[in-house]
């Protein structure tokens, strides 16, 4: 076997340095070949005594960006996977116990087991660059930290900060690593010479328990009582021990290790670790993991980087919320014009975007200010990129193009954000059809991390290139689908949504469907989901649907036609379903008894339903999921889309289908 | 008179609404609307960033959050980080200034194409501490020991807390210690001017630009504002009456003189937020690089007077334009005169129609000569729409070029304004090059 580079052990005079090079990979992992010449090295460095230690990447984006996550899917049995974990503490711990002072130069990338590594180190000097980033995710992917990061954190940063970044799993930027304490120093590039010389000088020291009151044991009992009430706060109907082991692990393993002696600590870890690795829960995180990681790394996307690092000017035409929830994904890159024909239309779209901007921490006002509101299609003559989101009506659309192509470069990008209308026939009667794809996004744009792309018959696959790029320099998980009614993720939710309707109308009652919907991990039952997105969209794309496939899944109740034509049309008009209150579902619509008989039975008690009208869980999942996924297999069958993961990881992050169980195809057909 | 084989042209320009005190753009900084209209007119005119080579912006109550505003307003609109930027202030010309600095700076070759124009929000004049408050906060920031600062503290107690008004001392002249609206009192006096013509005259600028309005003369001119945190559009002039009266104007009790005077607040110009840029070249480029030309730039001059009648200014400085171009009065197609007070224009026009006036004042025989009415401030002025100091210098040049493309096809254009502190302005526009 051939040996590529991993880590080496350099000396400079006395002093050593342990650098990461990673030779066939762009970042620097932790994996087997990496743990064995660590290993060595320690050896070498037990028996001869530097003045101190430094510990450095020879890649500016990445210091080390984590275990090996190969090697934790690959885990078969609670011993190996304890053991995995035993191998990079005692790794950790060698470090830790060697006599001279060792510093861990941080800059780019320090994920998971990297910043376990850093941790066991005298001192973390984070290098402030926009690269740098230091977080333990492993909570992510179904485990928790499992090289002494559990133990050695909460001494470092203190309980309170070292629970809240396990268990969320976010990482941090240099300054803000400083601030927590995380870093024991902070300085620009040209620095760090000088500041190894301030952190040598400072020694190796002690560290005591954070906060101090943390030794009274009822006070951590309290601590540890207000955290599992937070942390399952976040899950009100899912049974959080089947979905997540890991967060009801790892608070059990913070409860039994503070105050406990170091060794034993490590113990429990890596025990805790054997289990976790071996949990559906975390064997799927890891599926998705990669199924993300597939999106994001797909031909399409590699093929058209240098064309979509020149798409810098967007023209997004409506300003609705659907318009302005992209305008402000796609400041993110380059300067925005927001187009509108009506002065209300775009004050109330720069609102909703103002709210955005003001949650977003680093760069909001500029991003705000990079957007600018506009009557009368000005500006077009230097976009790279038109993007409508306007009415789903295919002639008001088509003669948007024809006006916007007249005042557009030939090369400027053209995307429809259409949920359901054919992209072909938008190209249409323009003079440069190639450059004209679908970029469907998801509601609400900025939170809903996927995008259907589209070709229709005449665009370009370098279009579709530039716009997978695109859609990844945006934080978006791009999805290439064929032009075919309802495209793949909406085809594949109408069913579910029928199913549901079919159920209710059969005498089931609203709360029961989607509460086992949402037990079962669903972000929403599909009925509220129907509110959300508007009952008559809804109606809208049913019918489109039902019109366009030789099928009844998507036939939608009579009675729903009726809602519609009353007004009764979700949470845009109030009430649909449920009762919306400032955007929360309240209670279930009393004017529904109109539309359905058997909804009267919701205010009354459950006893009044007899028992065998009532649908055991099971059935329920069954009459809704199944006809989902025999819809998906249509798509693949019909190739809407290529691939079976591109499939289940547009399900998981279109419509939220549970992460943990992997995918819809890898859930139902295993 | 001054020769420059260099042609300076006006590529385009746009200017936002006005809007009143405390009103519609109030939401906005100065930083804000300069910024607005500099990407704005950016995105509009065939002039990419990349082919500015300056950036000139007037500006009179300068923030202090945002020191040089013309720099912080270029990059916040996008323009490269390349292109340097400066801040003029010359009170209510600033505007003007940037524009014919602008102008100076194509013709001696050290620019092709600059950037210029004038922001001002009145609403964000500052109120400012006294300076023993300063004195005392500097104190007490020094003092090292408890002791010594406890000896501060009485100081700092002690201090007049009362805040300066910064718009109030603004519009004060320094040298004199005389309001403006008084100054327009020195002139409603010595030229006997009557509180009925000045209110005529606010009546007639209301009127001029509510026709305008209504006939979509502006809507080209300026541009939509989405402002404050609502975003709420803006397009219209805020400061404009719709059926504005003189029995209304009659009711309002003078401002400054507050007895016996014949300013008020309804014959004076409005306090105002608002900003204007325009694209500034000189032909050949405009011919090189296919761009329009909104029109031309002749001549310009700025002179002195007496700070007391500060009004008088613009008289001083058209008579110095046209005499050195020997050009007349008549030979205008149109005239722009800043209405700062209705009492000022009515005393400029009654001097510069004056023989007695002109034999006064620079020993000639002949008055400079009277705009008509029909060609004078023809869509109304700064008692209607409002007088952003720092800014209506840049707007009376874009206002003024589109009323000779638009409305005369061509011709010369005069712009004048009076400057706070006793200086008056004046630029030559033109439809169409030099003959």
């Amino acid at each position: 076997m051939e040996m590529t580079s991993t880590v080496s052990l350099i000396w400079h005079k006395q002093q050593a340095t342990l650098l990461f090079s990673r030779g066939d990979k762009s970042v620097n992992v932790l994996d087997e070949a990496c743990m064995q010449a660590l290993a060595s090295c320690m050896d070498e460095l037990e028996l001869a005594s530097p003045t101190y230690l430094l510990l450095r990447s020879d890649k500016a984006h990445c210091f080390l960006a984590g275990a090996d996550v190969h090697a934790i899917a690959a885990v078969n049995n609670a011993e190996q996977g304890c053991l995995l974990a035993k191998r990079g503490q005692d790794l950790c711990l060698r470090l830790q116990q060697l006599p001279c002072v060792s510093i861990a130069v941080v800059q780019g990338l320090c994920l998971g087991g990297g910043l376990e590594l850093a941790l066991a180190c005298d001192a973390i000097l984070a290098v402030d660059d926009k690269k740098t980033q230091l977080g333990l995710p492993e909570i992510k992917l179904g485990i928790h930290p499992g090289f002494g990061g559990c133990v050695r954190l909460p001494k470092k940063v203190g309980w309170l900060k070292a629970s809240e970044m396990i268990l969320s799993g976010r990482s941090v930027h240099a300054k803000q690593a400083k601030r927590l304490g995380l870093a024991d120093m902070v300085c620009y590039m040209e620095q760090v010479e000088q500041a190894v010389d301030v952190l040598v000088a400072k020694g190796k020291k002690q560290q005591g328990m954070k906060p101090y009151w943390f030794s009274l044991p009822p006070l951590r009992a309290f601590f540890f009582y207000v955290l599992e009430w937070k942390v399952k706060a976040r899950f009100p109907v899912l049974d959080m021990d089947e979905a997540y082991p890991a967060l009801s692990a790892t608070l059990q393993l913070f409860r039994n290790i503070a105050g406990m002696d170091d060794a034993e600590a490590y113990t429990l870890e890596a025990q805790s670790i054997g289990r976790l690795a071996v949990t559906d829960s975390c064997k799927n995180l890891i599926h998705v993991f990669f199924l993300g990681e597939g999106l994001k790394h797909q031909a399409a996307v590699r093929a058209g980087q240098t064309m979509a690092a020149d798409l810098r000017h967007t023209a997004v035409y409506g300003a609705g919320v659907m318009g302005s929830g992209i305008a402000w994904v796609v400041s993110k890159q380059g300067r925005v014009d927001l187009h509108d024909v009506s002065a209300v239309a775009l004050s109330r779209g720069m609102t909703h975007i103002a709210g955005f901007a003001k949650r977003t921490l680093s760069h909001g006002r500029q991003r705000l200010q990079s957007i600018r509101p506009t009557l009368d299609a000005s500006g077009l003559h230097a976009a790279d990129v038109v993007l409508e989101a306007v009415v789903e009506d295919l002639s008001i659309k088509q003669k948007l193009w024809q006006d916007v192509e007249s005042k557009v470069s030939e090369t400027t990008l053209l995307l429809s954000n259409t949920s359901s209308l054919s992209v072909t026939a938008q190209q249409k009667g323009l003079q440069y059809p190639e450059r004209l794809a679908g970029l469907h996004f998801f509601n609400p744009a900025p939170k809903m991390p996927l995008v259907e792309i589209i070709a229709g018959e005449q665009t370009s696959p370098e279009t579709i290139q530039a716009v997978a790029a695109w859609a990844v320099s945006l934080g978006k998980y791009p999805v290439v689908v064929a032009d075919r009614p309802g495209f793949l993720v909406n085809r594949c939710l109408m069913p579910l949504m029928t199913a549901a309707l079919r159920l209710v109308s059969e005498g089931q009652s609203i709360v029961h469907v989607d509460g086992i919907l949402k037990a079962y991990g669903l972000p929403m039952g599909a009925i509220e989901l129907a509110d959300r997105v508007g009952l008559d969209i809804c109606l809208h794309v049913g019918e489109h649907l039902s019109a366009s496939f030789d099928t009844d899944v998507f036939q939608l109740p009579t009675w729903f036609a009726r809602m519609v034509k009353d007004g009764v049309l979700g949470e845009k008009s109030g009430a649909g379903f449920y009762v919306y209150e400032k955007g929360k579902a309240k209670h279930i619509n009393e004017g529904l008894h109109a539309y359905l008989s058997c909804t009267t039975r919701e205010k009354e008690c459950d006893a009044n339903i007899a028992d065998d009208v009532v649908m055991g869980k099971q059935a329920v999942l069954d009459a809704c999921l199944l006809p989902m996924l025999r819809e998906a297999q249509r798509c693949l069958d019909e190739g809407v889309v290529d691939d079976a993961k591109h499939l289940d990881a547009a399900m998981i992050y279109g419509i939220g289908f549970p992460p943990f169980r992997g995918g819809l195809l890898h859930a139902m057909l295993d | 008179m001054r020769q420059s084989k260099c042609e300076i042209i006006i590529v385009a320009g746009i200017r936002t609404p006005l809007g009143k005190i405390d009103g519609a753009l109030s939401g906005l900084s100065a930083v804000d609307l300069g910024m607005q209209s500099m990407r704005e007119l950016l995105v509009r005119s065939q002039v990419t960033p990349k082919d500015i080579d300056a950036v000139i912006v007037g500006n009179v109550i300068q923030p202090v959050e945002a020191s040089n505003i013309a720099r912080v307003i270029a990059l916040n609109a996008g323009l490269p980080r390349s292109i340097p930027a400066h801040t003029v202030h010359r009170n209510c010309a600033s505007g003007m200034q940037a524009i014919t600095d602008a102008a100076e700076k194509i013709q001696l070759g050290h620019a092709d194409v600059v950037m210029a124009g004038g922001v001002e929000s009145m609403t964000h004049a500052p109120l400012l501490f006294h300076d023993d408050v300063r004195a005392a906060m500097s104190r007490l920031q020094k003092a090292r020991t408890w002791q010594t600062k406890i000896k501060v503290l009485p100081q700092l107690l002690k201090a007049s807390w009362k805040p300066r008004v910064g718009l109030l001392e603004g519009l004060t002249d320094a040298t004199i210690g005389m309001g403006m609206g008084d100054t327009a009192e020195v002139l409603a006096r010595e030229f006997s001017l009557s509180r009925i013509e000045q209110d005529a005259w606010a009546l007639q600028s209301h009127e001029r630009a509510q026709a305008a309005w209504e006939s979509g003369w502006f809507d080209e001119e300026v541009m939509h504002v989405f402002s404050g945190s609502s975003f709420t559009p803006v397009h219209h002039d805020e400061g404009i009456r719709v059926g504005q009266s003189m029995q209304a104007l009659v009711k309002l009790h003078p401002a400054f003189d507050r007895a016996l005077g014949s300013v008020t607040a309804g014959n004076s110009s409005q306090l105002t937020d608002g900003a204007a840029m325009l694209i500034v070249s000189h032909r050949e480029k405009a011919e090189a690089e296919g761009w329009p030309i909104l029109g031309y730039l002749h001549d310009w001059t700025y002179t002195g007077c007496d700070p007391k009648r500060m009004g008088m200014g613009p008289v001083h400085a058209c008579h110095q334009l046209l005499s050195a171009r020997n050009l007349s009065m008549e030979d205008m197609a149109r005239v722009e005169i800043n209405e700062a007070f209705a009492a000022q224009v009515l005393a400029n026009l009654d001097a510069l129609g004056s023989q007695t006036f002109a034999e006064k004042t620079w020993g000639e025989g002949k008055a400079v000569g009277a705009p008509d009415s029909s060609v004078l401030n023809v869509h109304g002025g700064a008692i209607a729409m409002g007088h952003p100091v720092g800014m209506t210098g840049a707007r009376l040049i874009l206002t003024l070029l589109r009323q000779l493309k638009h409305d005369t096809q061509g011709g010369l254009g005069l712009a004048s304004l009076c400057i706070g502190g006793g200086q008056g302005a004046a630029v030559l526009l033109g439809g169409e090059a030099w003959k």
